[in-house]
């Protein structure tokens, strides 16, 4: 059988539907005199999992999941990965240091700029921003290892 | 309507203050900014500058982020004329006929007619928004929770009905959306829901970091830095003035295009959008030398831009009125009306008056600015289009994260939007359009809570949704809506949708 978009798509909303019903075991379905905590989130699952069938039923009718281009994945994933990691160290690092690493390496690993070019834009860039948010805005922005 | 004219006097005396006008100017220059670049759209621009607005009272936040969003609509057409490259989706249709008038020795004019088309949309738009919102308001002032329930259903079923995507993938998305809206406490239990032991989400899921990961992270995870090229095509100052014909043959597509617009941008759904492409097919249908179109009809530029922007202030007579979002920027604006503890709806006309009316004036004090920038200065935000996108888009995601950091202080906010923007990029590669996920996530308790009301007042009967004769004239529009889809669904005939896809195609074949 050949692979359509839409079975992935459909699927993907009938196994979320069919989780949350299984989450919401917890929560109390009420009547529906007094629905309860677990009744609208139910309902919805219920919506997800019957438009899912309906995606899968009509999948033919859009393309074949083969069709579907990956080829900027790549740069999407280098992008995602390096702005991961500026968020994971966001807090400790502080908002200058982590967005001037971030930036920069945007632009010379995954951009292939020239390095002082890009290290310069960099840290103007930021800066700026910092000055801008900090002190024209008055609204404060991570320290960091920086301290305020 | 001598009471509207007196409360619009005193909107202009407050949207007049200096404060009041500074914000209205930065919204409508960021706005145009941003409705210039590509890569960046208007509800990740007011999603970004949400925060930036919390040290302001409410009603100078609601004039800049309003003036972001219709700024946006100008700005959009600068790089549809001049580089074929929509900086907004709405702007789509403007490529069309905007670049071919541009490649034709005329981008000045095409510029000019797009700008004063939008001017007199927008103006004419917030006319009837002065005058229908007061008595909508007070009507909706009647509405209990199953009148609610009923116009949020067709609020999304209206959705669906006009998307641009079918009608099941467009109700997917919104009860993806409203399913994200089930996350933290019950409001009227107080059970905690799907929060994971995370504090964080206690309060639920905040439409910021959902809305900037899908348009923002989502737009720029999409769109690779080498895809972004392009000539651009600088007009010079005195070639802006279009020659006597061709005001005559845009006179009229502006005037279609500012009622056609406004009708379509009080349903729900990318109003803008839709109303762009209506306006160009009608517009083509009507025209004398159809064949024109696609080679630099002016009625092509005049028609959709005043379309759009229309569309846009027609989106805030429900938003306003009826505290009801027509697509993802209403219902960020709301949120925003929200966080300053001003309820969007019926209220906010008779006890925010202040706010309504100075927001209402600002918004013909902002048109005027628009009109005034984007003239003049085109050619400044030509030269914002030679920043090359490679510099651009880090740029871009550094201010994502500020902008959803800044609203909780919280990481997990920032966590939420990463996790949105691989979602954002994942749906635009299965052709799905995020926006009915935010709508559904915005709506999620009006709509649960008043259900939960409804059947509650009824004892558990749905019989009540059809004995109050207004949530049954609600839902009855709905049943036409669904069995209008349904007919086309089994019968496979071809809707409104597949007719203009068809149109369209056909015109970027000529």
């Amino acid at each position: 059988m050949k692979l359509y978009a839409d079975h992935v798509a459909g699927g993907f909303f009938m196994v979320l539907g069919a989780v949350v019903i299984a989450l919401s075991g917890d929560l109390p379905f009420g009547q529906m005199s007094m629905p309860g905590a677990g009744f609208m989130p139910v309902l919805i699952a219920v919506l997800l999992i019957v438009f899912g069938a309906a995606l899968i039923l009509r999948a033919r009718e859009n393309r074949p999941f083969s069709d579907i281009g990956w080829d900027d994945g790549r740069h999407a994933a280098q992008v995602l990965a390096i702005t991961v990691v500026a968020v994971a160290l966001y807090a400790t690092l502080g908002f200058v240091i982590t967005m001037t690493l971030m930036m920069a390496f945007i632009l010379i690993v995954i951009e292939r700029r020239n390095v002082l070019r890009a290290a310069a834009y960099s840290v103007v860039v930021v800066v700026t921003t910092y000055v801008v948010f900090v002190h024209l805005l008055q609204s404060p922005l991570p320290g960091g290892i920086l301290g305020d | 309507m001598e009471s509207t004219l007196l409360s619009l006097a005193h909107g202009f005396s407050v949207a007049l203050q200096f404060d009041n006008l500074w914000y209205a100017f930065i919204g409508c220059l960021v706005g145009t900014l941003v409705g210039v670049l590509p890569g960046i759209g208007p509800l990740s621009g007011i999603s970004i500058l949400l925060p930036v607005t919390f040290g302001l009272n409410a009603t100078q936040a609601v004039i800049m982020l309003a003036g972001i969003y219709y700024g946006s609509q100008y700005g959009g057409s600068t790089t549809s004329i001049l580089m074929r490259i929509p900086g907004e989706a709405s702007s789509v249709m403007t490529c069309i006929d905007g670049h071919a008038m541009a490649k034709k020795g005329r981008a000045g004019a095409a510029l000019c007619i797009a700008a004063v088309g939008s001017f007199v949309a927008g103006t004419f738009g917030i006319v009837v928004l002065t005058v229908i919102a007061p008595p909508l308001a007070t009507i909706a002032l009647k509405f209990g929770p199953p009148e609610y329930t009923a116009l949020l259903v067709m609020g999304l079923i209206f959705l669906a009905y006009m998307s641009s995507t079918s009608l099941v993938r467009t109700l997917a998305m919104a009860s993806l959306g409203l399913m994200l809206g089930m996350i933290g406490i019950d409001n009227m239990t107080g059970h905690f829901r799907y929060s994971f032991d995370l504090n964080e989400l206690g309060d639920g899921l905040s439409i910021v970091p959902v809305a900037v990961g899908l348009f923002g992270v989502g737009e720029i995870l999409s769109t690779p830095s080498h895809k972004i090229a392009g000539d651009v095509i600088s007009p010079r100052f005195r070639e802006l003035l279009p020659t006597r014909q061709e005001w005559r043959e845009a006179s009229w597509p502006i005037a279609r295009g500012s009622v056609l617009g406004f009708i379509i941008g009080i349903i729900p759904g990318s109003a803008h959008i839709i109303s762009s492409f209506l306006s160009y097919a009608l517009e083509r249908r009507l025209s004398k030398t159809p064949g024109e179109f696609g080679k630099g009809a002016v009625a092509g530029v005049a028609g959709p831009e005043s379309a759009n922007n229309s569309a846009s202030t027609g989106a805030f007579v429900p938003m306003l009125a009826l505290g009801i979002p027509t697509g993802p920027i209403t219902a960020v604006l709301i949120g925003a009306l929200m966080i300053h503890g001003v309820p969007a709806g019926p209220a906010l006309v008779t006890e925010h008056r202040d706010l309504f009316w100075g927001f209402v004036a600002s918004m013909y004090v902002g048109n005027v600015m628009l009109l005034l920038l984007n003239l003049p200065l085109v050619s400044v935000f030509v030269s914002v289009l030679r920043i090359p996108y490679t510099y651009l888009y880090p740029l871009i995601i550094m201010f994502c994260i500020v902008g959803v950091y800044e609203v909780n202080h919280s990481t997990v906010d920032i966590w939420i939007m990463l996790i949105m923007g691989a979602l954002g990029y994942a749906l635009r590669k299965f052709d799905f359009d995020p926006a009915p996920l935010v709508l559904g996530l915005v709506i999620a308790p009006l709509f649960e809570q008043s259900l939960r009301q409804s059947l509650i007042m009824s004892a558990g009967h749905y019989a009540i949704f059809f004995t109050r004769p207004i949530a049954c004239g609600l839902l009855i529009v709905c049943a036409i809506l669904l069995a209008a889809s349904a007919f086309s669904f089994f019968f496979k005939r071809k809707d409104w949708r597949d007719q203009l896809a068809e149109a369209e195609a056909g015109e970027g074949q000529s």
